[in-house]
């Protein structure tokens, strides 16, 4: 029960921290069809830029800053870059953010140093929310975790429930009528991308502070990002939402667990010659618990190619 | 016709001859490091210090009567593109090389320079690693022109437990969490073998995907769960920054036990949780008295010795002093002569005497084992927190039996 109970805690933040990375990922994707590989770069930028503005003006100050930065250079992106090579096709604008990703991480480096920076969390919110069967439990986390919800909330009313919303839709589904119906199209695209990079920015200024900020922690958790976006359905709010949430509980979870093939067998009393095997028999599921990401992407390519709550194409 | 013939080849002979005399051969070193990639942090460290040790070599008048050249080649952090360096390097007709960060690139290094060697006998190539600790690369992998320059997991160990037990802070009941892949085995393997030595027991064991986990709340819970006094950890970059922030933020009351704890950033990210954890490592500044050493690599490179740069400058001092040795009197380089003088040589650090064993090339070294105080002598990463030397494990007691493994040919002499 108390192992349930904490690895489940556990679970839900970090999916909800994956969340907050992906969303912007697959709002962008969903709207404009640009697969962002730049996207865990703008979450190290908005990690960085906290560290930077707020080693000056304090914590909070960063926290607000980094996204409008973050967000102000996805514009530029979008406005300056991508239209450049939009002509030849997805597959160019994959390369240009590919690009893109390598050098902010170059430049990260030349501007802050190969080391991790020291961006802490203010003193006022390093203490325990509650206590677990005698485990402190960091409010971080569930400040973290908070910060996610209200991101959900308020996209997800954005998009459904205002008029902007409506009009970000029109212009996904039908770009040319909606031109025609007096809508600056490019004007629109523009701010999507700006706020899907600005939300990976807000992800690493609330990260940033929790996670140690280095130039490695883009492309570290970019995979993953890359993973729930795959499993929730590109494009799906709601499916990132879900598959970051099934993402983080089973990697909570396997890390408690010994389970290996060689127990399975066990269970039909072949355990002492499954283990004689060794190999993968013997190999416990803790110790591949950042493996188990990548094989739920396999299970559902395969099963439900388009993800969870994506829409077949 | 035929008269002019032989007058060129003699003319161009006597070239050859003029061009030999008056330029010896010089020393060339290649450094293949992780230069660019995830780990450009630790392979700018070893490239500086190999730097440092090389100016060292040349103002004391280089070798065979020319200054030493040393050239960086970048592997970006990975084995294939090392390999690839491996065959540049040796068209540049490099000497000697130099690698330190990941024990999965010095592993396809020393078998490149073992193949290599024997296909071009005459043209030998030598491989120092400067932290490679896979204790495959002395073991099954040995080979007489790879030389190991820093310690290994069981000497880490040993040195850890032998250093804690003396302080009272050791306890009886061990945890080891460590990375899934050689290193972070051997690390689990040293310290089950180390248990009777110690007096504890192990109570849980677990390792995990190598600097893929972001989230180490779910391995404190089980560590939680174990109860133990000490966990040992072998971990490095972000999975021992991650374990040490998730342990404190759950108010996990352990000391740790680590190999990797002077990276730098690790001690400002960690704050005050990092107070009373250990290290055993090869060198720290504080472990001696003088400050010569620091300062002179300060006055140089314009930092004290940080991390790993300590024992690699020490690597190249050694190579200095093998170097000095040897008189090729202006002829073709030999790097068989420079291993056989290396094996003879004894470099007195400032920890201690280093040696190499001539059975399997590990080099035989003291180990310091400190802890992490505040207002230390050297303080790490800006911060009112460093190192304070609990103890030097002398070089005798450190080191390990020679591997049975190890199948070392030797040169013909």
């Amino acid at each position: 029960m108390e192992f349930a109970i904490i690895s489940t805690l556990n679970g839900v933040t970090y999916g909800l921290l994956l969340f907050m990375v992906s969303a912007g990922l697959t709002l962008i994707f969903g709207m404009m069809g640009v697969l962002n590989f730049a996207h865990a770069s703008f979450y190290m930028l908005g990690a960085y830029v906290a560290y930077a503005v707020s080693s000056i003006f304090g914590f909070w100050i960063g926290l607000i800053v980094a996204p409008i930065v973050v967000g102000l250079i996805g514009m530029a992106v979008e406005r300056f870059l991508l239209p450049r090579v939009h002509a030849h096709g997805h597959a160019h604008e994959l390369l240009l953010t590919f690009g893109l990703a390598l050098i902010i991480e170059e430049l990260i480096k030349l501007f802050f140093g190969d080391f991790p920076v020291n961006y802490q969390m203010p003193a006022d919110l390093r203490f325990s929310a509650f206590s677990v069967f005698g485990s402190n439990y960091p409010f971080y986390r569930l400040f973290i975790g908070g910060v996610a919800v209200v991101m959900f909330a308020v996209l997800w009313l954005l998009l459904t429930r205002t008029r902007t919303g409506i009009v970000v839709r029109a212009a996904e589904r039908l770009p040319a009528m909606a031109e025609a119906l007096g809508h600056n199209i490019p004007m629109v695209f523009m701010f999507v991308f700006g706020t899907g990079a600005a939300l990976a920015g807000l992800g690493g200024a609330v990260a940033g502070a929790f996670y140690p900020t280095n130039p490695n922690m883009g492309i570290e958790l970019g995979v993953i990002v890359f993973v729930v976006v795959v499993v929730g359905g590109l494009g799906s709010l709601k499916g990132s939402l879900l598959a970051s949430l099934l993402i983080g509980l089973f990697s909570s979870f396997a890390v408690g667990l010994d389970w290996s093939l060689a127990g399975l067998f066990g269970l039909f009393g072949l355990g002492d010659w499954a283990r004689s095997l060794g190999g993968l028999m013997t190999l416990e599921l803790s110790s591949v618990s950042a493996t188990i990401p990548f094989a739920l992407m396999l299970i559902v390519l395969l099963v439900r190619p388009a993800g969870l709550m994506g829409e077949p194409n | 016709m035929k008269r002019i013939a032989t007058t060129t080849i003699a003319a161009a002979g006597a070239l050859v001859a003029a061009a030999s005399a008056g330029h010896a051969e010089p020393l060339k070193i290649g450094i293949i490091e992780s230069l660019s990639g995830s780990q450009t942090s630790t392979g700018r460290l070893y490239a500086t210090a190999v730097e440092y040790g090389v100016d060292k070599i040349n103002e004391a008048g280089g070798f065979n009567g020319e200054p030493v050249q040393v050239t960086e080649y970048d592997n970006a952090g990975g084995a294939p593109e090392a390999a690839d360096k491996f065959r540049q390097a040796v068209a540049d007709g490099v000497d000697i090389i130099f690698q330190g960060a990941s024990s999965a690139i010095a592993g396809q290094l020393t078998e490149d320079v073992r193949k290599h060697n024997i296909r071009n006998p005459g043209k030998e190539v030598m491989f120092i690693n400067l932290g490679g600790e896979a204790m495959e690369l002395t073991g099954e992998k040995c080979q007489f022109y790879h030389f190991r320059f820093t310690t290994t997991a069981p000497m880490r160990v040993n040195a850890l437990v032998n250093a804690m037990k003396e302080a009272g802070d050791l306890g009886t009941k061990a945890y080891a969490i460590n990375q899934n892949y050689s290193w972070g085995q051997d690390v689990q393997a040293a310290v089950e073998a180390a248990a009777g030595e110690g007096g504890y027991e192990v109570v849980d064991e677990v390792l995990h995907d190598v600097n893929k986990i972001q989230d180490f709340a779910p391995f404190v819970a089980r560590i939680k769960a174990a109860a133990p006094d000490t966990v040992f950890t072998g971990n490095w970059s972000n999975d021992l920054l991650l374990l040490m922030k998730a342990a404190g933020d759950a108010g996990l009351d352990v000391t740790f036990a680590t190999a990797f704890l002077d990276q730098p950033g690790n001690i400002a990210n960690a704050g005050k949780t990092a107070l009373g954890h250990y290290i055993a490592n090869n060198y720290d500044n504080a472990a001696s008295e003088s400050d010569a050493f620091p300062q002179a690599y300060k006055q140089a490179t314009g930092h004290v010795p940080i991390f790993v740069e300590g024992h690699s400058a020490f690597a190249l001092a050694q190579l200095q002093q093998a170097l000095g040795t040897l008189d090729l009197g202006g002829g073709d380089i030999d790097v068989t002569k420079i291993a056989l003088a290396l094996e003879d040589t004894t470099y007195e650090t400032p920890v201690g005497p280093v040696t190499v064993r001539k059975e399997d090339h590990q080099t035989i070294r003291p180990v310091v084992v400190s802890k992490v105080v505040e207002n230390a002598k050297y303080p790490a990463d800006d911060t009112d927190m460093g190192f304070e030397t609990v103890k030097i494990v002398p070089a005798e007691e450190a080191i390990y039996p020679v591997q049975e493994s190890c199948d070392m040919q030797r040169p013909e002499e």
